[in-house]
């Protein structure tokens, strides 16, 4: 329980020096605040659901289109900030529903349905003109909260960063109580799960609303952030993006959440830089998805555990034979030592 | 102590002596990779004819230009990125953007950082000179053009129309602003059909056999080369003439007569601008530029890119000379005078690449013509005429 | 006859289906995972392909080297790779894949750029006219070459020693040890096959609409095709891929128009969209909810 109290307020410690640093920054680091709050949401989300819960889903990406266009509708319509919780509860709903089938098939054949379900509601962004606009698109007006609109990067990257420290904690305290632990043993083993009692489908159910909010939080904010909801943001390849986050930072890793988030979205960035140095434009871009894919594979063949297991093993080493290691992904929170390692490198 | 002052007397001469060089930024963005980088000439005309700029004449009224050239992908959030890293950390005085929907996402944003803002769309979403005076577009919207040439069938006889369109942005915007207006009913004719095709379509037989069984007298394209390319090798396939269908400024491309051959005779798109290697001032001075460098991309698109890049350097030329041959320190003064010169631009002398234009409405040139694919090259048939 | 004309492309488009799905299926008998980078196989079988032809080399020469080429692509991905990765999670394997197909665009387009490329003939030009019904040599071509690959190669699986052993490493790995089967070396000879399957698969998708990057997304349709074939059956994922096509080409042909016009005529909606695109997911769904494992494949290993 010590580890757990140093890590909140370590993390509290760190979501203040961002969302100070949000604040002041010229738009551009404030940008890369918000960009990374908002993914690490998504990732949170998605790593409750793949990392804690066991249950591989592709449908990450469509469910974050949910809250977008659910969040851009209750936003133009006036709710303010409560848009942001109907983008959620709307996320919830519809990744309850696309959980379903998880109650019935096993693990290769739901992963299959969830990339249909992400192939439906995907084309349902686009023929649902009604609501969603379509292809055009949703112009989303500004955020506005107790009344003022939200206008500047600066303070998007104030609220995100606020937002994230809140779901981060919000589900690490979840992961603590019986429905958090009931996760875990879900994903070691149904069978056992089953024995001690747990209601696999309560569990998996509950997993999948939890995991629900918080992707149509993401997409929410998402929204606001870029003032348009398109089809096109939604797509596989946003679930695509996620799952690297989650698996370069750490499956069941909540640190590790972050940190893909943050190594995701900003490496291609600082490849770009760097590439910019090279004569050809179009080589560039190349170069950085190459240099992505070729991390996912390196990440995975190497270190499947992600970055955070790579940091604590480099800190052991450090610290000597003593120390502690914390065993794989069943850890809760993790080491506060870890976070703010890594996050201190990540600065 | 003489020394020091005898150095503190020349710093000083100098200091106030030469005029502040302070730089000028241009920002221009583009899918150099992606879906529609088959285009991207566009951008690597802006930014060539600002590097040849600064390699004839020094610069800008004797002011070298950074030009950044940087990659949207034709991905939303990569082209927001990359608008606030232009605006804030480079401090382009100009930024050139890409996509419809980044420029309907930066609307307001733009209006509110002052900074003038070329789009490659052709939205009129995206055009409200009243609104939006800080953003600009470069020739008719795609609505004109589809008007031009249901006026170009109008004028002919013709009646009946199929409307083909990708399922994006792209394709259903434009049409649907058509249909609302009513104006293809006021030109006396019919649209039998509208058809919507996957926007990276592969195979278009069941489209090409739906569109004959309507028996239409034309087929207007609002769709990326790609696709064009697939409808006319599937209308070849079911016996459908490429005469019927006409497409729109994105269509002129070397590929469809090359890769399609005897396929392809007969189709039409509207030009705005004139062809790469015509016998234009402009294409002289591209010649000029070819000598030393590497031109990316010898297309159409290319050439608006370069009449981007002149209209870009006239406004900024006209800034500089009523700031008394000084580059403005100010960055929202210097934005602010240059969007005013832009909109100020009257009978702008574009060397050729399209009849003078006036800027005040944020469109620029608004003539097109026809162009149509004879022996494998497009040719223009008809004298230009004004979309409004 | 727009409905033959429409059957006949979609069987044409369905035997390349088949063709990739083929592939995805045997690796997932023998190593139990699902390839995402399949449509990567296909793509950069089409332009490896194309590379040869670009030279100068005579068709059937390009062809056969494209597929070896990919062979040699599947065994390497496999050794270097997915061995290593026995223990790994499922997740994560299917994340290598995905990763690999994101690490083999990109190379692509280092490459050869991200414009589309006139793919060379290589099968004659001209078509087939016949009772009003228009055939291109390119489509009986692709159809026939890739039929007679996905039947050849069904043969070769049920009555060759070799498909014997092919057979008894992906049925039981541990009992084709004990018999004296290199197991390893089937599964690399796996992965090699269904390397080279996609390859010849993206070269006809390249022959009959042109080569771009987008040749890797035949990797996504090959879903609803093995969930609807069985996950584990060969011949399933043939005849489902025949389906899909004949069902995509019905949809796109007569289903949208035919809807459209209803809609257009009771409400304001007016189009359907990318209806073909999404009715294979949604039967993909029915069959998940109905009988998951498929038309052809074995029960009992999909439900919890």
């Amino acid at each position: 329980m010590q580890m757990t109290m140093r890590s909140f307020f370590i993390g509290l410690a760190l979501a203040i020096a961002f969302a100070l640093i949000g604040y002041e920054a010229n738009r551009f680091v404030a940008y890369l605040i918000y960009a990374v709050a908002i993914s690490a949401i998504g990732a949170l989300s998605l790593n409750l659901l793949i990392g804690f819960c066991g249950q591989i889903t592709f449908a990450q990406g469509a469910l974050v289109g949910v809250g977008a266009y659910a969040g851009g509708i209750l936003g133009n319509a006036g709710w303010g900030g409560l848009s942001l919780l109907g983008a959620g509860i709307f996320g919830a709903l519809l990744s309850m529903l696309v959980g379903l089938p998880a109650l019935r098939l096993r693990g290769l054949y739901f992963a299959i349905s969830t990339l249909a379900a992400q192939f439906i509601l995907s084309y349902l962004f686009k023929i649902l003109v009604p609501w969603t606009n379509g292809v055009s698109g949703l112009v989303v007006k500004q955020l506005s909260l107790f009344g003022r609109p939200v206008a500047s990067d600066q303070e998007y990257a104030v609220i995100c960063v606020a937002l994230l420290f809140l779901s981060w904690a919000f589900i690490g305290r979840v992961m603590q109580t019986n429905v958090g632990r009931a996760f875990l043993v879900v994903r070691e083993s149904e069978l056992v799960a089953r024995g001690m009692g747990i209601d696999v489908s309560q569990t998996k159910l509950k997993a999948f609303l939890l995991s629900g909010f918080f992707a149509g939080l993401c997409g929410g904010l998402f929204a606001f952030t870029s003032r348009l909801a398109n089809p096109e943001a939604f797509e596989i390849g946003l679930s695509v993006d996620q799952t690297a986050m989650i698996i370069v930072g750490g499956l069941g890793s909540l640190a590790g959440s972050l940190v893909g988030a943050a190594f995701v979205t900003l490496l291609p960035e600082a490849i770009q830089r760097l590439g910019e140095l090279l004569p050809s434009a179009d080589l560039i871009s190349a170069f950085r998805e190459m240099a992505f894919g070729i991390l996912i594979v390196l990440f995975l063949l190497l270190e499947p555990r992600g970055l955070v297991a790579l940091a604590r093993r480099l800190g052991a080493r450090r610290e000597g034979p003593s120390s502690s290691v914390a065993r794989s992904g069943t850890g809760v929170l993790q080491s506060g030592v870890a976070v703010s390692a890594q996050n201190r490198r990540k600065l | 102590m003489k020394q020091l002052m005898v150095g503190a007397a020349v710093a000083v001469t100098i200091a106030i002596s030469g005029p502040a060089r302070a730089e000028i930024t241009v920002c221009t963005w583009g899918t150099i990779t992606g879906p529609d980088a088959l285009v991207n000439g566009m951008t690597y005309g802006t930014r060539d004819y600002l590097e040849y700029l600064n390699q004839t004449k020094g610069g800008i009224a004797g002011n070298k230009v950074r030009v950044l050239m940087l990659d949207g992908r034709y991905k939303l959030d990569e082209e927001l990125k990359i608008y606030r890293r232009c605006a804030d950390q480079e401090q382009a005085v100009v930024i050139n953007g890409w996509s419809t929907g980044a420029s309907k996402a930066l609307r307001d944003q733009i209006q509110e950082d002052g900074i003038p803002f070329i789009s490659e769309s052709f939205a009129s979403e995206v055009l409200d000179p009243k609104k939006y005076p800080f953003t600009f577009i470069a020739g008719p919207t795609y609505e004109q053009q589809m008007i031009i040439a249901l006026r170009d069938l109008a004028t002919k006889g013709g009646k009946k129309v199929v409307l083909m369109f990708s399922d994006n942005e792209y394709g259903r915007g434009p049409v649907d602003v058509v249909k609302k207006s009513g104006i293809i009913e006021k030109l006396g004719l019919e649209v039998v059909d509208l058809v919507e095709y996957r926007y990276d379509a592969q195979d278009m037989t069941a489209q090409m056999l739906r569109v004959k069984g309507k028996n239409p007298d034309l087929v207007y394209v609002q769709g990326s080369t790609p696709q064009v390319l697939v409808a006319l090798r599937d209308a070849a396939k079911v016996a459908l003439p490429a005469k019927l269908f006409v497409g729109n400024l994105y269509n002129i491309s070397p590929a469809i007569p090359q890769q399609l051959g005897p396929a392809a005779e007969g189709f039409r798109t509207v030009q705005t601008y004139a062809f790469f290697g015509d016998n234009i001032p402009a294409m002289k001075e591209i010649e000029t530029y070819a000598q030393k460098n590497e031109v990316e991309k010898k297309d159409i698109y290319f050439i608006k890119g370069w009449l981007k890049g002149k209209v870009i350097a006239a406004a900024i030329e006209k800034v500089i000379q009523k700031n008394n041959g000084q580059v403005p320190t100010d960055i929202k003064t210097f934005r602010k005078a240059v969007r005013d010169e832009m909109e100020a631009l009257k009978d702008f002398d574009t060397g050729g690449i399209t009849p003078p234009f006036t800027y005040a409405d944020h469109q620029g040139s608004v003539q097109a013509r026809v162009a149509e694919i004879k022996n494998g090259q497009y040719a223009a048939v008809g004298e230009w005429i004004d979309a409004q | 006859m727009i409905a033959l004309q429409l059957a006949i492309a979609g069987v044409a488009a369905g035997s390349v289906y088949a063709l990739i799905a083929l592939g995805i299926v045997l690796i997932y008998k023998c190593s139990g995972v699902v390839n995402f980078a399949q449509g990567a196989y296909a793509m950069l079988g089409a332009y490896i392909t194309y590379f040869f032809l670009h030279l100068g080399f005579p068709s059937i020469v390009s062809v056969l080297a494209g597929m070896a080429l990919m062979a040699l692509a599947g065994m390497i991905t496999e050794r270097l790779i997915l061995r290593r990765m026995l223990k790994a999670q499922i997740v994560s394997v299917m994340m290598v894949t995905l990763g690999l197909l994101i690490f083999l665009k990109a190379a692509c387009l280092a490459i050869w750029g991200p414009d589309q490329i006139a793919f060379p003939q290589i099968f004659p030009s001209g078509a087939i006219d016949f009772a009003g019904i228009f055939i291109t040599y390119n489509y009986v071509a692709a159809f026939a070459l890739a039929s007679a690959l996905n039947i050849g190669f069904l043969l070769f699986y049920r009555f060759t020693s070799l498909g014997l052993m092919q057979r008894c490493a992906a049925d039981n790995s541990r009992a084709a040890l004990a018999i004296g089967i290199h197991v390893s070396n089937q599964v690399s000879i796996a992965w090699a096959v269904s390397a080279a399957l996609a390859g010849l698969g993206g070269t006809l998708l390249a022959s009959l609409g042109g080569l771009s990057l987008g040749i890797s997304d035949i990797g996504l349709i090959a879903f609803p095709v093995i969930v609807v074939g069985g996950l584990d059956s060969l011949a399933g994922a043939l005849i489902a891929g025949f389906l899909l096509g004949i069902l995509e080409a019905f949809t796109e042909g007569i289903l949208t128009p035919n809807l459209e016009e209803f809609l257009r005529s009771v409400s304001n909606v007016q189009s359907v969209g990318a209806l073909q695109q999404v009715i294979p997911y949604a039967l993909l769904v029915l069959m998940l909810l109905l009988r998951p494992q498929g038309i052809f494949g074995r029960r009992g290993a999909e439900r919890v």
